[in-house]
């Protein structure tokens, strides 16, 4: 598998692409647990009621 | 049988260890009969230390193999009855070949392994991060206190020629609206004249607009605006005299008045802090 011979199996390959991954899980786990925690809690977040205390 | 456990000089001439052989009853029913071995005879290893010994030991000439009946040999048994046990089933299909070479089928054995350690350290790293990012921001300023720390100053309200004072972060901020003679006048001072060498432009963002703490360098007093004999600012307490720059042209202050950070907003708006 190309999988392996490119990514695995240096040790240089490797560290990278834990960087690169450790990044891209940031980001995506992050954006996720946040849109979940948005959609729970619709309607009693500051930035729902914001505009009901605007002029 | 009688034994004595101390020895006394008055009772010694009748007290004497004796000892006596009891004959067993026991009787074997067949001679002892002795079984003859033969004796494992073994060659004597030939210490070679001459020359001939060297040579006697030396494969020299034709060498032959010999065999046959009268020949020496060694019994080996050959089980042709047993079956090499076939580990088929229990074998990685990529390994199945004995003849292919072990680095062929690598990929296959080892990228799930591989790919769970991976998953782990970019777990463990997306941890790691957040712990120490979390204890970090812990020791940044909060919101409600980076809201009170910034002012914004409308700069419709101050004249041409008219310095301002407004409290931010417990100190006085002077803000002041130069006029062109002002501007014109500290962009021709040298900056090699000055103790604390700055030119205009590193002081002010927009020429007309100075922006400094008010508070002196020398002992921290509050200097007074549009005194002194530069015409910017002057410490009562020491008689530091700033210029309309905030730079420090006598007395005993060391360094030019603090300059904060600030931005310029839209609709004529100063934010600073």
């Amino acid at each position: 598998m190309a999988l392996f011979e490119v990514l695995f199996k240096r040790t240089s390959t490797f560290a990278l692409t834990v960087a690169v991954g450790a990044f891209v899980f940031e980001r995506s786990f992050d954006a996720l647990t946040t849109t979940i925690f948005d959609r729970i809690n619709e309607g009693k977040q500051w930035k729902d009621i914001k505009k009901n205390y605007e002029q | 049988m009688i034994s004595a456990a101390a020895k006394s000089g008055n009772l010694a001439p009748y007290l004497k260890n004796t000892s006596q052989a009891v004959v067993s009853t026991l009787k074997t029913t067949t001679k002892p009969v002795t079984v003859a071995t033969d004796k494992i005879v073994v060659p004597t290893v030939p210490q070679n230390k001459t020359e001939f010994t060297l040579n006697s030991t030396l494969c020299r000439g034709k060498t032959s193999v010999r065999y046959g009946v009268s020949a020496p040999f060694q019994v080996r048994s050959a089980h042709t009855d047993v079956k090499i046990p076939d580990f088929s089933d229990y074998r990685k299909s990529s390994t199945l070949d004995p003849s292919k070479k072990a680095e062929t089928s690598e990929a296959s054995r080892k990228t799930f392994a591989y790919a769970l350690a991976a998953s782990g350290f970019v777990l463990g790293t997306y941890s790691a991060k957040n712990v120490v990012s979390t204890f970090v921001t812990s020791m940044a300023a909060s919101a409600d206190v980076l809201a009170m720390a910034s002012i914004e100053v409308n700069l419709g309200d101050i004249p041409e020629g008219k310095s301002v004072t407004f409290k931010w972060r417990g100190k006085p901020l002077f803000i002041r609206h130069r006029n062109a003679a002002e501007i014109a006048k500290e962009r021709a001072v040298d900056p090699a004249s000055l103790r604390d060498p700055q030119h205009d432009s590193e002081r002010v963002q927009q020429p007309q607009w100075l922006i400094v703490i008010g508070v002196c360098t020398h002992l921290g007093c509050v200097p007074i605006a549009n005194a002194g004999e530069f015409g910017g600012y002057y410490c009562p307490c020491h008689g530091s005299h700033y210029d309309a720059a905030g730079r420090i042209r006598k007395g005993p202050a060391p360094l030019n008045l603090e300059i904060p950070p600030y931005e310029f907003k839209e609709n004529n708006m100063l934010l600073v802090g």
